[in-house]
């Protein structure tokens, strides 16, 4: 079972990037509303960076979402002032701080908000130098922000949601290998911290018909290695389903690939045929082309 | 124990492509293992150096360097193609469509058409027509030489995704070799040949431009994606990508600055007449060992380099 981070509510959609800036509650919350009734477990409050207006965008909309649900919310924003006006309003549940990286600069100015308010936060694992490289700089990120949270903060190791970074399987599939890798590890290195990963990043530039079911297939890979909860699209049905783990079959077929067990593909249905491919190229056993699913 | 080098495991092999036709057609590719390593598998074809010439005359753009080797016959491509066949032993002769450029003499496409096929008809190498990456005009070019030069068995570039359904459907229609080309991008390369497969262009009819970054202008980043299509091919059986492969060389490391300047403007890069030919036959001999099949180059002392690295190699 993985939790769910309904992602749709981002100032860079036209429709709710819209209402964001005219302060149109409407659109947002019939949003909250249907990410609630999608079964997500948070919903996400991605403002962007915000500049000046940050604080106040961030105080009027945390109580406009929770006129209409009790879900607790993650303050997304690279913008320090507007995550703590964020959680000074968040009254319902332990919001959720997206993110803090693992640089001095962020992790000073955000983790004594989170020991403040008692809330939870995801650990980026982005680093002074940026992305890390393989799993094992994924794995000296982890320990450097999970030592300072829990020694220096006295934070509980159950409030680090730990972000290894999700990439585009069309560019940086090898990335994708190392998130992975560093999944294996992940308890041995931070007992008792949870996980979380921007999911549908993984498709971030494939066909947009497409996207669903890299999303759907990489959330099964992560599955598998323990992933606590996913950032992902509130309207993928299918994918809440394989997060709640109403798809088993489909799991198992994907373990079978990624084992590099033999498959008799003409006695799959076409469904486990596209799933099948889907997992060859996001473990890169197959080069990824945007064809993929026809070849 | 004694020593075990390890082996490189291959399973995959490029296929052969034939350009031209006749006595002089040129086959490349079929190798079974990386470029030159004859102790792991066949290179049963090598690669080769193609010649280009412009369809303009390039004096006023060309350096006293490149032009030198030229002197008489840079405003007349069909003298200028013969003296690469006759003088230089030019294997392969590229013809860079340059008049066409939309942005510069905007050729109509039957004037461009009609310099090709005099070229075509004057040599018995096989001939690859470059054009300008316009995708309009590219189409417009492509179709009139594609016509025009029809049973030639030319090979014609670069051939992307803009315009691959136009040019693609004319290479199928009058017989000729497509160039495809993408933007330095693993995937983008298969995506282009599982695009023209559907088209219709058979597999022994496709060569990849990985788009070729010259000396200090993005070297790297073509030996980079070289190797990756390389690899893919070779090594995990990728059957899109087990074309030979082509780069434009010549064009890129002339255009730059550092080729061109004169000794008085930059005494601290030495000898100019020796500086772009190295800068050309370093980056071509880098992109051979990457995995290039065939480079085009412009000068004849480089090619005299590059040829023998060829040769010392093979």
């Amino acid at each position: 079972m993985v939790k769910c981070i309904g992602e749709n509510l981002n100032i860079m959609s036209k429709k709710y990037g819209k209402a964001l800036k005219e302060r149109d509650p409407k659109p947002l919350q019939e949003l909250a509303v249907q990410q609630t009734e999608a079964g997500m477990d948070w919903v996400d409050l991605n403002i962007g960076p915000a500049g000046k207006m940050g604080e106040e965008l961030m105080t009027w909309l945390v109580p406009v979402v929770h006129e209409v649900t009790d879900l607790p919310l993650a303050l997304d924003t690279s913008n320090i002032k507007a995550i703590e006006a964020g959680l000074k309003a968040h009254k319902k549940g332990r919001p959720l701080i997206n993110s803090i990286m693992v640089r001095p600069e962020r992790m000073d100015a955000l983790l004594p908000l989170a020991k403040e308010y008692d809330a939870d936060f995801i650990a980026l694992l982005w680093g002074p130098e940026g992305m890390p490289r393989d799993e094992n700089e994924r794995g000296a990120l982890c320990s450097e922000i999970v030592f300072k949270a829990t020694g220096e903060y006295g934070i509980a190791p159950e409030r680090i949601y730990v972000d290894p970074i999700q990439t585009p399987v069309n560019v940086q599939q090898n990335q994708i290998m190392s998130a992975l890798e560093f999944m294996k590890m992940f308890q041995d290195i931070a007992p008792g911290c949870r996980s979380t990963i921007g999911l549908s990043n993984v498709s971030n530039g494939p066909p947009e018909h497409l996207r669903p079911i890299l999303n759907q297939v990489m959330l099964i890979l992560l599955k598998r290695y323990g992933m606590y909860s996913a950032i992902v699209d509130c309207f993928d049905t299918k994918l809440h389903d394989i997060a709640k783990g109403k798809r088993p079959e489909l799991e198992a077929l994907v373990h079978k690939v990624e084992d590099g067990e033999a498959i008799d593909m003409s006695s799959l249905s076409k469904e486990e045929v596209d799933f099948v491919k889907t997992a060859k190229v996001i473990l890169g056993h197959a080069l990824y082309s945007d064809s993929w699913l026809e070849i | 124990m004694a020593f075990q080098p390890t082996k490189q495991i291959y399973s995959g092999k490029i296929r052969e492509v034939t350009l031209g036709v006749g006595d002089k057609a040129v086959t490349v590719g079929g190798k079974t293992a990386y470029s030159f390593h004859s102790f792991e598998g066949e290179m049963p074809n090598p690669p080769r150096v193609a010649m280009e010439i412009w369809d303009k005359d390039p004096s006023a753009d060309w350096s006293e360097t490149a032009k030198a080797p030229f002197a008489g016959v840079l405003s007349d491509p069909v003298a200028w193609a013969k003296k690469c066949v006759d003088e230089y032993g030019a294997e392969i002769l590229v013809v860079q469509t340059k008049s066409a450029d939309p942005n510069a003499d905007n050729k109509s496409a039957a004037e461009v058409a009609a310099v090709v096929k005099k070229v075509a008809d004057a040599v018995d190498v096989p001939i690859i027509v470059w054009g300008v990456a316009s995708h309009e005009k590219d189409t417009e070019v492509m179709k009139a030489v594609a016509e025009q030069c029809s049973g030639k068995r030319l090979a014609l570039s670069p051939v992307e995704e803009g315009d691959y359904k136009q040019i693609g459907a004319a290479c199928l229609g009058y017989k000729h070799v497509v160039v495809s080309s993408s933007p330095i991008d693993v995937n983008l390369a298969k995506q282009l040949n599982i695009l023209l497969g559907n088209l219709g262009v058979k597999e022994q009819d496709i060569v990849i431009d990985p788009t070729t970054g010259g000396l200090g202008y993005g070297l790297e980043y073509t030996y980079s994606v070289i190797e990756r299509i390389q690899q893919a091919a070779l090594t995990q059986e990728d059957d899109k990508l087990q074309q030979p492969m082509i780069c434009n060389v010549g064009n890129e490391v002339w255009k730059s600055k550092e080729a061109n300047l004169s000794a008085e403007d930059a005494p601290e890069l030495g000898d100019p007449a020796k500086r772009g030919v190295l800068m050309e036959a370093i980056t071509a001999i880098d992109l051979l060992i990457a995995g290039a099949d065939v480079v085009i180059l412009r000068h004849p002392e480089a090619i005299k380099l590059v040829k023998g690295f060829i040769a010392k190699m093979m």
